[in-house]
């Protein structure tokens, strides 16, 4: 057997996918940056600079107030696990579901996905500092406001398919003989918004900025250091990632993924990975740019032409033309 | 022309179809009239496209006259002479509407789940027509009217009327691209003339009463 016909094992496929999220993350991260100072004129960190800033973090010590119990530093640790969990579901490199692929639905994601926020922000609450505090509950109201829209989306894809997998709903991009449906488009819109919310991205939020009266998720790490620190701001990373990932390959552009499992086509799964999450950065950084940051009361506004769309996604599968 | 060429077109007029929805959800939240007249480019930018990709899948060479002529007239002469009337206004944000934010856009939801309940209920069935475009469409020129009817100023009304005509052409292109050329064109000389009929309401309206609200004509009497 040549090495071009042999195929990688589904297991080896689904750590590759964990390894492809972890080791990736922070490489969008450092490209979006770049090209956002790009865009406003500066010269920009180096794309690999989250690395060297994860890197430092590592070394740097960990310091903890003394109010703080086990929670504080227990909490990145749950978070960054959960944040790993989530690629074994999606469909990140292959169109064929892996053997852990159908241990949890989108749901399920979304609940481990929820599971890593609510412990930062327990986190962030557990430190008594007020702006972590104020942090951790503006992101708990605010993801409290996401949840809806996030259900609806799941609706809308278990109306499309059937199911509520999502390797069944990138199978249907794919098949040609499928038309994209309207209330496809409409959930994804919905789910980009809730991306971009959930990425802590403007209009929503300012992730560059130093003052605290913005920040909802930012926040919530303020009084974490060194390695926790590090953790926290890898798994935002991976989360970001995680996000851009399930939107690319579920629901807009399923392609270029590996359908065959040889060596090749996986590489070539993990390039094609990278360059489209890249890309769908660029749109994000953009849209930083042409928008100012909404104030913190019209963000539920927001939120709700996100649900708004969302449910007309749905309803458009029952009123609407079949 | 095989069955996969039809489908990709139908995809391809969805997500444009729905791009012109979301649109023109955006123009009935939009605050400044500048932000709507960008919205209304972006929305005959996508119109644009649409055509241009219904005349390379179906091969109807005329379209590309009226893709480029469409964007022409829509996405470039219709927006700079508007943003240009509102530079001698110095008018920048849009009437008070008649409800508020949240409640305006539940309206535009609700009519456009009629617009589609009305299109799905119709059954009309064909190979060649694509209903789900259609009732996207429908629901455009609804949200159109509900702009119309809910602000109160001049260029919002425009707005809402032209944006309306791009929800027609949404649904001429996916129902009926090989329709002659010269009935598109006499569609967009209509639009042309009401450009025309809109820019001199607008400055005859401004310069009796110094403010673009239509509140005003409600004093007028015979």
């Amino acid at each position: 057997m040549t090495l071009a016909s042999a195929v990688v094992a589904p297991e080896g496929v689904q750590a590759l996918q964990v390894l492809t999220i972890l080791l990736g993350a922070p490489l969008v991260s450092g490209a979006i940056a770049h090209v956002e100072a790009r865009l406003q004129g500066r010269r920009g960190p180096r794309i690999l600079q989250p690395y060297y800033d994860i890197a430092k973090l590592f070394q740097k010590e960990t310091l903890v107030t003394d109010q703080a119990s086990w929670v504080f530093l227990a909490a990145p640790v749950v978070a960054f696990a959960c944040y790993l969990i989530v690629p074994l579901l999606i469909p990140v490199l292959t169109t064929y579901p892996l053997p852990l692929g159908y241990m949890g639905d989108i749901l399920g994601g979304g609940f481990v996905l929820a599971l890593a926020s609510f412990s930062v922000a327990l986190a962030g609450a557990e430190s008594g500092a007020p702006y972590a505090q104020l942090g951790s509950s503006r992101s708990m109201t605010f993801g409290a406001l996401v949840e809806p829209t996030i259900l609806f989306v799941v609706f809308a894809v278990g109306l499309i398919t059937s199911t509520d997998l999502p390797y069944a709903l990138a199978s249907t991009v794919r098949s040609s003989s499928e038309i994209v449906r309207p209330g496809h488009v409409l959930a994804a819109v919905a789910f980009f918004l809730v991306v971009l919310v959930d990425t802590g991205r403007i209009p929503v939020e300012t992730h560059t900025g130093t003052l605290e009266f913005g920040m909802i998720d930012e926040a919530r790490t303020l009084e974490h250091s060194g390695p926790a620190l590090a953790l926290l701001k890898w798994g935002s990373a991976i989360k970001q990632l995680v996000l851009y990932t399930i939107l690319i390959n579920v629901f807009v552009a399923p392609f270029g993924l590996s359908s065959s499992g040889t060596p090749l086509s996986v590489a070539g799964a993990i390039g094609a990975l990278l360059g489209k999450a890249v890309l769908l950065g660029l749109v994000f950084a953009v849209i930083d740019n042409l928008f100012s940051k909404l104030r913190l009361f019209k963000i539920t506004e927001f939120l709700a032409a996100a649900f708004g769309i969302a449910v007309l996604a749905v309803v458009v599968f029952y009123v609407g033309p079949a | 022309m095989s069955a996969h060429v039809l489908s990709t077109t139908a995809g391809v007029e969805d997500v444009v179809a729905v791009i012109v929805l979301l649109s023109e959800f955006a123009m009935l939240r939009a605050p400044l009239l500048r932000s709507q007249v960008r919205l209304y480019a972006f929305q005959s930018l996508a119109v644009s496209a649409l055509a241009v990709v219904v005349a390379a899948t179906r091969h109807v060479g005329d379209i590309y006259v009226l893709a480029g002529l469409s964007f022409l007239l829509k996405a470039v002469i219709v927006p700079l002479v508007i943003m240009r009337l509102l530079r001698d206004v110095d008018v920048d944000l849009v009437g008070s509407s008649k409800l508020g934010v949240a409640s305006s856009t539940l309206v535009a939801l609700a009519v456009s789940i009629f617009g589609f309940f009305s299109v799905g209920s119709l059954r009309v069935r064909g190979a060649a027509l694509p209903t789900t475009t259609l009732a996207v469409a429908s629901a455009v020129v609804l949200v159109g009217f509900v702009l119309i009817v809910l602000r109160s100023d001049v260029v919002s009304q425009a707005m809402g009327f032209f944006s309306l005509e791009n929800g027609v052409s949404v649904a001429s292109l996916a129902i009926a691209a090989g329709l002659p050329l010269v009935v598109e064109l006499t569609f967009l000389f209509d639009l042309l003339v009401a450009v025309v009929a809109f820019g001199i309401i607008m400055r005859v309206h401004h310069g009796r009463s110094k403010t673009l609200s239509t509140d005003e004509l409600d004093r007028l009497r015979g």
